[in-house]
């Protein structure tokens, strides 16, 4: 038997917008999210699980793997990417600690690494040193290593009511 | 890379999913978080004509009380979501084992009973699909050649499942349903000693839940692995059993990672028992350790490693929980 894909429309929010999309088997939600709904910041690493460069957040905000997630799978719901971070031209708070500590370096891992923070940040309001350790570490940066990335964590923790 | 063109169904109740499982014309495939089964598909490992979604089956989801003690773990829970139940904070080896498992991101999406069925691997399947084909296909694709063991009948690939092994200590309970009905079985002897058909599972068939007897009084799970947080296990070891100073009763150690199946040790378990967890004891029962776990393959590290690891998982394990009783 060969099988053919069907395609099908599905809806998918992202960032808060909604997207009537045509979606084939074939396609992950990175492949979605990439290419009909255009958002390029979130990025294929590995594709295997192991990189986390393709984090995204699911409704509940933890952080999760977009290149592991057949698209069909999300039909109806949400997520939020990088590009959602951002309000009205102000960066989120980890977005501008980022900036301020310096924790990038090549910038092709960001997106994935400032998702996975944000999914531990959105998970635990005072996250300790090992909730840090533990969110973080299935995102993988190869150039600033992970020092700046937790100083940046840190900090937004700090200034946390 | 796109994967390989299939149909994906969702259906709503497990009966429904049943009834597609019975009925399905090709190969079908449950898929839960997706994190082994996407991974296969995308390394043209798995290309079945159908896939299953099966992790938001409300007859799967939660943890509550078992009838009759203990509990009863629905099989499409998150890995994240098992770690953080309060019905398991009675169960600190198995939560311990939960949070070996891969990292964050990948708990976040991974169900138990995707976890319990994670397909077998090997170096030579860990490659990707352009190498293999150079190489040529082996036992899980119909053809009598293992590359990992040139002269196994079988295929050798591992069971990487590092929640198996902690499950098995606690003498877990599954339950498999079929459009028919259930049935239950040890978690022990839902495993098999060949890596193609790798568990009892029928294909008409869905794990549904997993069900715990109440929790040992003294328990250990150590995981030896290239990076915390990230990779899969070199091995692992669950153990549990009663102690009272150096007496164990009910002694359980389960290794997994390093063969086909988890083992369950035999030896060692009869060894600790009659002696009792002295220094002797515990290099004795590590010294018989090798001799069950069969042929060792060079998946992540050399298989003389293994077996060298093998003893030293064993030894922490035992003096582990020694320490857990002092």
């Amino acid at each position: 038997m060969k099988t053919v894909a069907k395609r099908q429309v599905m809806s998918l929010t992202v960032n808060g917008d909604i997207y009537e999309v045509l979606v084939s088997p074939r396609q992950t939600l990175l492949d979605v999210i990439r290419g009909p709904v255009g958002l390029r910041g979130t990025k294929e690493g590995c594709a295997t699980g192991t990189c986390g460069v393709c984090t995204i957040n699911n409704e509940q905000g933890e952080a999760f793997l977009s290149c592991l997630t057949p698209a069909l799978e999300w039909a109806g719901k949400s997520v939020t990417t990088v590009e959602g971070l951002e309000a009205d031209g102000e960066l989120a708070p980890i977005q501008q600690a980022f900036v301020e500590f310096g924790a990038v370096q090549c910038g092709f891992c960001t997106p994935g690494v400032i998702m996975s923070a944000q999914g531990l940040l959105n998970t635990f309001h005072k996250p300790s040193e090992d909730d840090i350790n533990d969110g973080m570490a299935g995102v993988l940066c190869r150039c600033t290593g992970h020092i700046k990335v937790k100083d940046a964590i840190r900090d937004v923790v700090k200034k946390r009511p | 890379m796109h994967l390989p063109a299939h149909e994906f169904v969702k259906p709503a109740t497990l009966a429904e999913g049943l009834s597609l499982l019975q009925s399905a014309a090709g190969e079908i495939k449950p898929i839960a978080g997706g994190t082994d089964v996407i991974y296969n598909m995308r390394g043209r490992l798995f290309q079945p004509d159908v896939l299953l979604s099966v992790r938001e089956l409300p007859e799967l989801q939660g943890v509550r009380p078992a009838v009759g003690g203990g509990m009863r773990l629905g099989v499409g829970t998150r890995l994240t979501d098992l770690e953080r139940s309060p019905e398991l904070a009675d169960y600190p080896m198995l939560v311990r084992a939960l949070r070996c498992v891969a990292s964050r991101h990948v708990r976040n999406m991974a169900t138990l009973g995707g976890n319990l069925c994670l397909d077998t691997r090997c170096w030579y399947t860990n490659q990707t699909a352009e190498w293999r084909q150079a190489k040529g296909p082996c036992l899980k694709n119909g053809v009598d050649v293992c590359h990992a063991i040139q002269s196994s009948p079988v295929c050798v690939a591992l069971n990487a499942s590092d929640i198996a092994p902690a499950l098995i200590a606690h003498g877990a309970r599954v339950t498999l349903a079929c459009a028919g009905g259930e049935r239950e079985l040890l978690l022990a002897d839902f495993y098999t000693d060949d890596g193609v058909v790798h568990t009892v599972r029928r294909a008409d068939e869905l794990m549904v839940a997993v069900t715990l007897p109440p929790p040992p009084a003294d328990a250990v799970f150590v995981k030896e692995t290239a990076r915390k947080g990230n990779d899969f296990s070199y091995g692992v070891i669950a153990a549990a059993g009663e102690v009272t100073g150096e007496v164990v009763t009910g002694l359980s150690l389960v290794m997994g990672s390093l063969t086909t199946r988890p083992v369950s040790l035999v030896e060692p378990v009869r060894l600790i028992t009659a002696q009792g967890l002295t220094d002797t004891a515990i290099a004795a029962a590590a010294a018989a350790t090798r001799e069950e776990l069969g042929a060792l393959t060079n998946l992540y590290t050399p298989a003389a490693y293994k077996s060298i690891l093998a003893r030293a998982l064993v030894t922490q394990a035992l003096q582990g929980l020694r320490g857990a009783a002092a």
